[in-house]
């Protein structure tokens, strides 16, 4: 079976940040709230993408020091591909974070509120 | 598998001069408006070098890792033909933006129009689906920050709505990524292609759904396509008519590359592996974006907004044709594709030359037009009736292809006929009773509208595009038909071109 699923209770961690995240960008009416739940889906995907690569017993994908620590005759090297991913996609989430600021800052400059229903009363 | 490691220079002189543009503003922000149009050019030039000169198929192969082990870019016949229309449209709007951008931070406007070029010929031209999330956020962040640009202050909530929800579609689609890597173990696109078969079907499923609400977001697809009124209402027009020339563009491209390519099974009708048929899906959520689409549209009163609605409605076309899933139905979508983005964006910029006349944005306003300015008056009639799909006009030819394809395919993708229709009948109600308020005599004496060259160059090549596409469709016609395989025969015309070894599982 797969392998990524023994880190059980990561997936779940990760895929509930997730959901709060959602929940919490669905729900709320103030711009900085926003940002925040998009902020904690994006941690959810990377603790995800951190738990798909990671094993309890894995040892670091270096060949050199793999030769002395085998679990029942086999080593098991965590999967550095995952690892890199997530610092591209932590950068892009910074990025994104800070545009999202400043876009903010500027609704409030123009606007003298963060409340997404008075932004759209104004607008009418 | 032949290697043309130049292709790469489509990306990585926009990039390289993205981010040394500020260095010509230090001399004068006018100097960096040439610098984007010399750039955008030279993409412009070489992408049709390319495509007449046929270098293609070939494969870009980075660091000489070969694929599946390195990051390649694949220069197909879809990549080098909708590249070709990105740059060409960029072209143009950059030349527009000679004279439509002066006031605000010129200098940065330009850094992030290259990026933008930059982000969206990458999505195209990827062969690796990490890269495509990459190419993707390059091409959300700087189209977040040019919808903001501009001294309206509905720009920033458009622009926020729209970074909202794109982010939360490009989270998903790597979610969706990630789980296909547990799965195979690469991110190389043809070789995933090639053993999808191997995956887990439930498992896949997920990820293919997740996929494809990701995707669906730039390729403005319902539920995904909320931010698209507004952002397209707020934002200057150049930037609209790029966002609706430029981004639709990359975002179908996306969507049908993953979907059909990555996910798809060889045969006369492209279906999906999993349990769950995504082409099917794509048909259904086409046909809610149109009919949504097109009746938010009738009721507006806004231009801009108008033609943002009909924006969606016309990608929700484009996606029903490619989700027909033959050559035929693939042929009529990219057609439409790029009728839609010369049309829409033609019109775009009309508004934009309009507005700075003091014309204004309401229909009403347009009452009268063809006395102030012939030019302007029958360049809006030719896109709209492009974009209705009168005969003679571009549109009409793709629209004939989509039903053509219907027909061929029978069953219950028939209804796709009526879907065409009724977006035809629908536009030809809004459209027209622009064009009626157009040619409607006015008695009020108001002073002609003058049009600078710059902005005047743009929207009559546009113009005269759609005519001779009208006239004579093959002049799109043949390359999307090239195009059309490689999308419905994955292994033949995409797999075996990037790894010629690899054998399907």
């Amino acid at each position: 079976m797969q392998v990524f699923l023994q880190n059980w209770i990561y997936l779940i961690a990760s895929v509930s940040l997730i959901g709060v995240g959602l929940y919490i960008v669905l729900t709320k009416e103030n711009i900085f709230r926003i940002i925040v739940g998009l902020n904690i889906i994006e941690s959810g995907t990377n603790l995800f993408m951190i738990a798909i690569a990671w094993h309890p017993k894995a040892v670091m994908p270096i060949y050199t020091a793999t030769d002395h620590l085998a679990i029942n005759g086999k080593v098991i090297a965590a999967d550095p591909l995952p690892q890199s991913l997530v610092l591209t996609a932590i950068v892009i989430g910074l990025g994104t974070t800070a545009l999202a600021l400043a876009i903010g800052v500027k609704i409030f400059e123009k606007y003298g509120t963060l409340d997404v229903r008075k932004i759209k009363e104004a607008e009418k | 598998m032949n290697i043309f490691n130049n292709a790469a220079l489509l990306i990585g002189i926009p990039l390289l001069f993205a981010f040394s543009i500020p260095l010509f503003g230090f001399i004068s922000k006018q100097l960096t408006k040439w610098v984007t149009i010399f750039v955008v050019g030279f993409n412009a030039t070489f992408s049709l070098y390319i495509l007449l000169a046929h270098k293609f198929p070939s494969v870009v192969v980075m660091g000489n890792w070969v694929p599946p082990f390195g990051e390649n870019l694949y220069v197909g016949p879809v990549a080098v033909f909708l590249v070709t229309v990105v740059s060409l449209i960029g072209l143009l709007i950059a030349i527009y933006n000679l004279w439509a951008i002066k006031g605000g931070d010129v200098t940065r406007f330009s850094v992030l129009f290259l990026m933008y070029i930059a982000g969206a010929s990458g999505i195209i031209l990827t062969g690796d689906i990490f890269n495509l999330f990459i190419f993707m956020e390059i091409t959300e962040i700087t189209s977040y920050a040019l919808a903001a640009y501009g001294p309206e202050r509905r720009a920033l909530g458009g622009a926020f709505k729209f970074l909202v929800v794109s982010s939360i579609g490009s989270t998903l689609y790597l979610l969706g990524v990630m789980l296909i890597y547990t799965q195979l173990g690469t991110l190389n696109i043809a070789e995933i292609a090639a053993r999808i078969g191997q995956t887990t079907p439930g498992l896949l499923t997920f990820a293919g759904v997740l996929l494809v609400s990701g995707l669906a977001v730039e390729a403005e697809l319902f539920p995904f396509n909320g931010w698209v009124p507004d952002t397209y209402t707020g934002a200057v027009n150049g930037v609209s008519a790029a966002l609706s020339g430029i981004g639709a563009i990359a975002g179908v491209y996306a969507l049908f590359r993953i979907v059909m390519t990555v996910l798809g099974k060889d045969g006369m009708y492209v279906l999906t592996y999993g349990k769950l048929d995504l082409m099917a899906v794509i048909a259904i959520l086409a046909t809610a974006t149109v009919v949504i689409g097109e009746l938010s549209a009738l009721t507006q009163k806004n231009v801009k907004k108008m033609l943002a609605y009909s924006s969606m409605a016309q990608m929700g076309l484009v996606a029903a044709g490619f989700s027909i899933g033959s050559t035929l139905g693939v042929y009529g979508g990219i057609f439409q594709l790029i009728n839609h983005s010369i049309a829409k964006s033609m019109l775009f910029l009309i508004v934009g030359v309009l507005v700075a006349a003091g014309v204004g944005e309401r229909i009403e306003n347009f009452k009268g037009l063809w006395k102030r300015s012939p030019f302007l008056s029958l360049a809006f009639t030719i896109g709209a009736f492009s974009m209705l799909g009168f005969p003679l006009f571009a549109g009409f030819w793709s629209k004939f292809a989509i039903v053509g394809a219907s027909i061929q395919r029978g069953g219950w993708y028939d209804f796709i006929i009526g879907l065409v229709l009724f977006a035809s009948v629908a536009e030809a109600f809004y459209y027209l009773r622009i064009v009626t308020y157009i040619f409607s005599p006015t008695e009020m004496e108001k002073p002609k509208i003058k049009v600078n060259l710059s902005p005047a160059i743009p929207i009559f090549i546009l113009a005269v595009a759609i005519v001779a596409i009208g006239v004579y469709p093959n002049l799109i016609g043949n390359f999307s038909m090239q195009s059309a395989g490689e999308f419905t025969h994955k292994m033949k015309d995409y797999v075996l071109n990037v790894i010629p070894t690899i054998t399907a599982h």
